[in-house]
């Protein structure tokens, strides 16, 4: 008993090492794109998923076909636990568990931070939800029906809605908040290579709900400088 | 509705914004020159907006700083000009009475105040005069900045971008400007507008902690629960119970008392036949 | 009422008049399930026509048709929200609650207990008779014009400023509610004061904790929804502002109310459904249950301790302060404790048993792999930055209906095979049950497993048109085939029952060799006042003792 107590000891002491490690990849200096971010700690989570529920379904496997029954009148053998088993059942469970949800807490803080630190030369944009489009106003008072920004250059979004709660989902940066009236919320992502793509309301808004969307252009900076000059003539 | 409450609220700012000096001026005056629209400052479009942070400002004693250090505490900012006597000293030493009224919040620890002009011929012989002027006392004096716009550029853009429109009227040699306070987050985002005739000290304090964004000290509990408490309508420029909390909060105390209630029902009603049918049971 | 006439009764065969005016717990219990199954059949035809209208990503105006629509009045758009509406109202609110809660709990807790009856019989009709005023409300959907279009969470300021009819969404929700908290009062006292003279409390079958953790949950927040819900119907027709940004009211508090008492909603469903696996298994496989003292205390208790600190993760993207959802992505992180070891217990009653596979048992079995894969795609559901992109994705539409659509809805269908012996005296099992087994198994994961692919790339919920996505189309199209294999699945399963019920086989009073309460001590059916031979209980005895 005094043993396993200290196995869990032992565990919780490598778990906090972890939450370090995990804790000290946020004070890098450079932009870390959410996006990346996002796909690395998906690929380490999916481990996760994999190898738990990998585990528990063997064990499922091999214990229904190993225990059929032999005849119609078997019985099952099983017999109470003791005290000492049963709490260590309980106890080392708990503690293995644990120590998991720290580490994915660790690992979603992390990426968390990125999501929510803004760099400091992000670049601007304000968008408004209407059943059933969204509005954007650039720095420089331009506004657009479809969201421009410039390749390499961090982009901040000011969200808030003019009727319902909308919510801005831009699957291919990963990134999603919604869009609510009487609040400001806010969102950024990093377009670090030329891209086309779609943002969607993702927040239930009514009839046209699944056709309300616009087109994400990540373009190269001179050519955004052309559409941003164009479009405020 | 809307645009008539936003009317109503436009020509009391107005009034009041030339009351003092001007008052006798103002009928004889053809008034049609003046959009009252513009004493208003629409908040759904700037609400969230920043100050650029490397602003370079002023302050009482000549010194240079940038907007930034500002940052990481709230922030209530007043933009008024120092040459006036009447209505801009009244918004500040409204907003100081209002401020010293306040307990649960100090000057300092939890936010600081800005004043700060938008008359380019301000200069630190005026600022200073008028904090002299304003008298000053205790924390307040040593949280409280007057300052001006170094460049007239940034003054303009500034002023422009929180939505905040003023301008000159020679007859009455006054700046036409909304008296509000305009409430920023530790990251310098525009949170929250107040008017100087609405507010009382509770609508101001409501305003510091929700310009906090939730960033509370485990120390601030009870603030925390009174800015859960109250929130925001932008109707009526002020902060109203939350009634929706209390009713949900209320619904949950109904049920807990259904459960303990039943139980205690049930112990009085059938409490004696139990024991009868138990008795039976054991003696079958 | 227990006369010699109504025993006579009883005996002579079918009244009508005692089946409408009954207070008898197995009777409310069947009524129970006939309801639940008939939300459960419109709700599922609405989940069809979902799909027909997903295969494709243009409009196929089929969905009108699902609606009661034929005269093509509603845009496509509208027709779909409408049955995207219903099916989840009425899946959570007059299914799976009702079923789990209901029938299961009703026919169960009291002949498991030792108990003759409930605690308040009369109440107890009262519970049933508001739950099917509530299920004919929801389905006045279909016949009035404003059908209501605002899904089962009805989000303001939608829910206000939409032209449909919030009011009957509202007045659903407060009828099943009302008859939830009824019978909520009425199983507490129950399971607290009626169990048999000797019969303590770590004596209970798993089903009669998990029921009682499950109305715990139902007495202490039901109230809360009925409250939300109420201020959204003042707000909509007195022309209050509760919940209108513009007038002082949060639109946003109204999602904290929802899911502070809709995440405790679904251990409603959770907790029961794992009980009746818990039963299954442990009498399928003649065995004990494995650590039945942990799993209840820290498994049951524990999951009901922790499910009113943990609504936030329904708002990840909501636009709560920051620190509110780093904390709530700790504490629902921290379900996995109990869930965890509720599993463990699950996988154990395995151990060293004689199982025997029938078709209750293959349901079960099949629910332990449901339960692996919806509850560990709840973890990246739980990590906020995780569902940053994942939220509201047809990922979260799979996660939530494997634990919920599959895994409770199958563990309900397991019970009524399992008790069906107990219930018309007769075998459930035939080739029709077994093929309709299959069906479902294969049509669920068929349907289920794209919508986890498509929903990781992007694919948004509740979209009917997605035109930006043309590449997820043929996932689109393996699901609606997997649909309609679920679909020919439950149409045979409830032909064979209806055929079971007046056909089948004869068996005899305990079929299964349990141990048991409700098998040992009652004929099948059981008469009135429950039970054939006095029961006698002594310290030693558990419903799982087989050795």
């Amino acid at each position: 008993m005094r043993k396993r107590l200290r196995g869990v000891g032992v565990l919780m002491i490598g778990l906090f090492c972890l939450i370090e490690n995990a804790l000290a990849e946020t004070t890098k200096g450079k932009i870390q794109s959410p996006t990346d971010a996002w796909n690395h700690t998906w690929t380490e989570v999916l481990w996760d998923l994999w190898i738990i529920g990998g585990v528990f379904a063997v064990v499922a496997v091999y214990l229904l076909i190993k225990y059929r029954a032999k005849s119609p009148d078997a019985v099952g053998t099983a017999v109470p636990l003791n005290l000492d088993k049963m709490l260590a059942w309980a106890l080392v469970p708990l503690a293995l568990f644990m120590a998991d949800d720290f580490l994915l807490a660790a690992k979603g803080w992390t990426l968390w931070n990125i999501q929510r630190t803004v760099p400091e030369n992000a670049m601007e944009v304000k968008v408004t939800g209407n059943q059933w489009f969204f509005e954007y106003e650039y720095e420089n008072g331009v506004e657009s029906e479809e969201l421009v920004v410039p390749v390499g250059k961090p982009v901040v979004l000011r969200m808030t809605s003019n009727d319902v709660i909308h919510s801005f989902g831009l699957s291919d940066y990963r990134l999603k908040e919604d869009i609510i009236p009487g609040r400001i919320t806010y969102m950024w992502f990093y377009p670090d290579k030329p891209h086309k793509s779609h943002v969607l309301c993702v927040e239930f808004c009514g009839t046209n709900h699944s056709q309300m969307y616009s087109e994400v252009r990540a373009i190269p900076q001179a050519e955004f400088d052309t559409w941003l000059a164009k479009q405020a003539e | 509705m809307k645009q008539y409450s936003l009317a109503f609220l436009s020509v009391v700012l107005f009034t009041s914004a030339i009351s003092t000096s001007a008052y006798a001026q103002y009928f004889r005056r053809p008034t049609s020159n003046i959009d009252p629209q513009i004493m208003i400052i629409d908040e759904t479009k700037v609400l969230g907006e920043k100050i650029t942070p490397d602003v370079m400002l002023i302050d009482q004693n000549g010194r240079e700083f940038q907007w930034r250090e500002m940052l990481g505490k709230p922030t209530i900012l007043v933009l008024a000009y120092y040459s006036c006597d009447g209505a801009c000293s009244l918004i500040n030493s409204m907003l100081q009475e209002r401020l010293s009224d306040l307990t649960r919040v100090k000057a300092g620890d939890d936010y600081q105040i800005v004043t700060l002009s938008f008359d380019r011929h301000d200069n630190l012989k005026t600022t200073g005069a008028f904090k002299r002027h304003l008298d000053l006392t205790g924390p307040l004096s040593k949280h409280w900045t007057f300052a001006t716009f170094k460049s007239e550029q940034d003054l303009k853009r500034e002023t422009e971008k929180i939505g905040f429109k003023f301008f000159w009227v020679p007859e009455d040699r006054l700046f036409l400007h909304p008296g509000a306070f305009l409430f920023f987050s530790p990251q310098g985002r525009l949170v929250r507008i107040l008017y100087q005739q609405d507010v009382d000290a509770g609508d101001v304090e409501l305003a510091i902690l929700d310009a906090k964004q939730g960033q509370f000290r485990p120390a601030e509990v009870i603030n925390f629960a009174i800015s859960l408490c109250y929130s925001y309508n932008y109707k009526d420029g002020k902060y109203a119970l939350n009634i929706p909390l209390f009713v949900g909060l209320g619904a949950l105390i109904f049920g807990l008392s259904t459960f303990f209630g039943s139980i205690i029902l049930f112990r009085i009603k059938k409490g004696k036949q139990k024991i009868r049918d138990r008795y039976n049971a054991e003696t079958a | 009422m227990t006369t010699a006439t109504e025993i006579a009764d009883h005996q002579s065969g079918f009244s009508l008049r005692e089946w409408i005016f009954t207070t008898d717990h197995k009777k409310v219990g069947v009524l129970y399930l006939i309801g639940a199954m008939a939300a459960f059949v419109v709700a599922g035809l609405m989940a069809v026509g979902i799909r027909l209208e997903q295969m494709s990503p243009g409009e196929s105006g089929l969905i009108n048709y699902f609606v009661l629509d034929f005269a093509g009045a509603m845009s496509t758009g509208d027709a779909y929200n409408v049955a995207l509406y219903f099916h989840g109202a009425a899946m959570i609110l007059a299914f799976l609650i009702p079923g789990l809660t209901g029938f299961a709990a009703n026919y169960l807790v009291p002949l498991m207990i030792g108990a003759p009856d409930v605690a308040f019989p009369r109440v107890n009709a009262l519970s049933l008779w508001l739950f099917w005023g509530g299920i004919v409300l929801a389905l006045l959907t279909f016949v009035i014009p404003d059908k209501p279009d605002i899904m089962w969470t009805g989000y303001p300021p939608y829910s206000i400023t939409t032209t449909s009819n919030t009011a009957l969404y509202v007045f659903t929700v407060h009828l099943i509610g009302f008859s939830s908290i009824l019978g909520a009062v009425n199983f507490l006292t129950t399971i607290i004061y009626m169990r048999a003279p000797g019969m303590g409390w770590n004596q209970m079958n798993m089903f009669v904790w998990t029921t009682f953790a499950a109305f715990m949950i139902q007495i202490v927040f039901v109230p809360v929804l009925a409250a939300a819900v109420t201020l959204l119907l003042l707000d909509k027709y007195i022309g209050t502002g509760f919940f209108d940004a513009a007038r002082g009211g949060d639109p946003l508090l109204y999602q904290n109310l929802f899911w502070f008492y809709s995440h405790p909603a679904v251990y409603v469903i959770f907790l029961p459904a794992v009980g009746l696996l818990f039963d299954i298994i442990a009498t399928q496989a003649k065995n004990m249950v494995f650590n039945y003292k942990t799993a209840v205390y820290g498994g049951v208790i524990g999951i009901l301790a922790i499910t009113g600190e943990v609504w936030v993760h329904h708002l990840y993207i909501a636009g709560m302060p920051d620190w509110i959802r780093i904390g709530m992505m700790i504490s629902t992180l921290l379900i996995s404790l109990p869930v965890g070891l509720v599993l463990i217990s699950l996988w154990g009653t395995l151990y060293k048993g004689a199982i025997t596979y029938n078709l209750s048992m293959w349901y079960a079995v099949v629910c332990l792999f449901l339960i692996l894969v919806g509850g560990l795609t709840g973890i990246p559901l739980a990590i906020t930055s995780m569902t940053v992109h994942l939220s509201e994705t047809s990922f979260v539409h799979a996660h939530f209906h494997f634990i919920m659509g599959l895994m409770a809805t199958f563990a309900l269908f397991a019970a009524v095979y399992h008790w069906f012996p107990k219930i018309t005296g007769r075998s459930a099992d035939s080739g029709m049950a077994k093929a309709a087994f299959w069906f479902k198994v294969i049509g669920t994961q068929v349907t289920f497993w794209p919508l986890f692919i498509i929903g990781v790339r992007g694919m948004p919920r509740r979209y009917w048109d997605y035109q930006m996505f043309p590449e997820f189309e043929p996932y689109h199209q393996v699901a609606t085939f997997g649909a309609a294999l679920i679909g020919i699945g439950v149409i045979l399963m409830i032909v064979g029952w209806i055929y079971s019920a007046i056909r089948g086989p004869r068996v005899g009073s305990n079929p299964w060799g349990s141990r048991s309460l409700e098998w040992t001590h009652t004929d099948s059916p059981p008469g009135h006042g429950n039970f054939s031979k006095p029961i006698e209980i002594d310290e030693k005895w558990m419903p799982y003792n087989y050795r």
